[in-house]
């Protein structure tokens, strides 16, 4: 047996090649049939893996390109927002790059890429779109380091927004999700204060100009003394949102800010309002445009009963167009001309 | 009693014979288990020499038929180890798993040999790297694998033919 099966074995391997093709393609269409189509569905299943491997490595990076995304467009939002800052301040003002820190006490100070040489001096005052962020405290020759709200010693004279209330900010030093929140201190008695009214700088005491936003009122706060209110503010500015910052200058400070947040949201408000209008603008005019074509196709269809007397000269249409020696109205025929048309009221389809 | 355990057998010959077509390409590897040679030395171990020879030419026959360019060496190899092992079996196939293995070792690589010394499609170095690395580590693994299915399915088949 060993023998024949050698011996067949041997003749299969120097038949010519169109005859082993034979053979084999014979095999394969008969009793192979099976293996072969298990062989597919394998190869199928292998490349299926290999397919959603590749799929899932497609999608985590579109996905990681769509996060990518939300951030560079919420740093665009932001430094547009900035950009509008600078424009309100117009001048007296160096922009720096907010560094943060991970170490310990870095909650409470922020490294600046500005310093002496772009002309930041201690005790300016450090702002962000949002409002106050703190205060220049130490000045390098190309860094500074500004103390933040959350810290300690940070203080500023606020009032609110229609300054009818006034009172020192302190941070809010208490422990837990409220450590990071804001006090209003020595609020008078008589100044009740409603949840959402808006902080600003009071601009006593000469470093914080007055009308920067501090933060919003969310609660008052109980306290043993009765002859003031205190007051739980939530900080308008977002530490952690913070990556670009403007240092006012004191001449800046002292020409006074006051209008410059009011400015700022007035603007936002005049982009916001002007979009919409713009967008009710160009739908009006869409329609408008869509409402003449059709009309203008229905009356191209129908015959018009006047269309012959429109056709004749008018004595009233006819006048205008002769030159008078005595006016200048003659000189524009063809405004008068073309306002005539459009007065007509138009008749309805 | 016989006949139950022959049906077994069947069983397990033709699941090896399946898997070789369906585990092995999904797997892919490049020293992959050769669950037909497998299929080969278990049939080997239990049958006459005649008979193991005759199967291993039909499954290189088959195995050749994927492979049109080496049609017939797969079935030299086959008949060769096939007949081989049925031979050799008192010698080799004891209790012992550690025979087994150099067993099924020896018969993959064996095979592989005589498939690409038939098939002239290597040369030089490349024949060398393939028959002194990828064959032996192909046999390596097909020894592993074709010791858990002897381990497996002795209950069910029962122990070699002395």
């Amino acid at each position: 047996m060993l023998v024949a099966c050698v011996l067949l074995s041997l003749v299969a391997l120097v038949l010519p090649a169109s005859l082993r093709s034979t053979i084999a393609g014979g095999l394969r269409g008969s009793i192979v049939v099976p293996l072969a189509a298990l062989q597919e569905r394998a190869e199928v299943s292998r490349r299926a893996i290999l397919a959603y491997d590749a799929s899932l490595r497609i999608a985590d990076s579109v996905r990681l390109r769509a996060s990518q995304t939300d951030v560079v467009s919420a740093e665009n939002e932001r430094l547009r927002q900035l950009l509008g800052l600078g424009a309100a301040l117009t001048w007296g003002f160096v922009p720096a790059e907010a560094l943060h820190g991970r170490g310990l006490g870095d909650d409470y100070t922020m490294t600046l890429t500005a310093g002496r040489n772009d002309g930041v001096v201690p005790f300016s005052p450090v702002v962000a779109p949002e409002g106050l962020v703190g205060m220049i405290e130490t000045v390098d020759a190309s860094t500074s380091i500004a103390i933040v709200w959350p810290h300690p010693d940070f203080r500023v004279s606020a009032m609110s927004a229609d300054g009818t209330a006034f009172g020192i900010v302190y941070p809010h030093l208490g422990a837990g999700a409220t450590r990071f929140l804001l006090e209003l201190r020595g609020v008078a008695f008589r100044s009740a204060l409603r949840p959402g009214t808006l902080i600003v700088s009071a601009g006593l005491g000469g470093v914080y100009p007055r009308g920067i936003p501090v933060g919003t009122v969310v609660s008052e706060l109980r306290t043993a003394e009765g002859w003031a209110r205190n007051y739980l503010l939530r900080p308008a500015v977002r530490l952690v949102d913070v990556t670009t910052v403007m240092v006012v200058q004191p001449r800046r400070a002292k020409e006074g800010v006051a209008a410059v947040w009011q400015t700022a949201v007035d603007s936002a408000l005049r982009m916001v309002v002007g979009a919409g209008d713009s967008l009710a603008k160009r739908r009006a005019d869409s329609l408008a445009t869509a409402e003449r074509a059709r009309f203008d196709s229905l009356q191209a269809l129908r015959p018009r009963a006047d269309s012959l007397q429109a056709a004749k000269p008018r004595a009233d249409s006819v006048q205008p167009r002769k030159p008078r020696a005595d006016s200048l109205r003659a000189v524009k025929p063809s405004a008068a001309a073309a306002v005539a048309p459009a007065a007509r009221p138009r008749p309805t389809p | 009693m016989i006949s139950a355990r022959g049906a077994w057998f069947a069983v397990v010959f033709l699941a090896l014979v399946a898997l070789h077509y369906t585990l092995r390409p999904v797997l892919s590897w490049h020293a992959s288990v050769d669950f037909l040679a497998i299929a080969v030395l278990l049939v080997a171990v239990r049958a006459r020499p005649g008979l193991a020879t005759a199967v291993g030419f039909a499954v290189g026959l088959i195995s050749d038929a994927m492979t049109p360019e080496a049609f017939g060496a797969g079935a030299l190899a086959f008949s060769v180890v096939a007949y081989a092992a049925s031979t050799l079996k008192a010698a080799f196939f004891a209790d012992n798993l550690a025979l087994n293995a150099v067993f099924v070792f020896l018969g993959k690589w064996t095979a592989d040999l005589i498939f690409l010394a038939a098939e002239h499609r290597l040369s030089g170095s490349e024949f060398l790297v393939q028959a002194l690395l990828w064959s032996p580590l192909a046999a390596a693994l097909t020894a592993a694998v074709g010791l858990v299915v002897l381990v497996l399915v002795r209950p069910v088949v029962g122990t070699p033919r002395g």
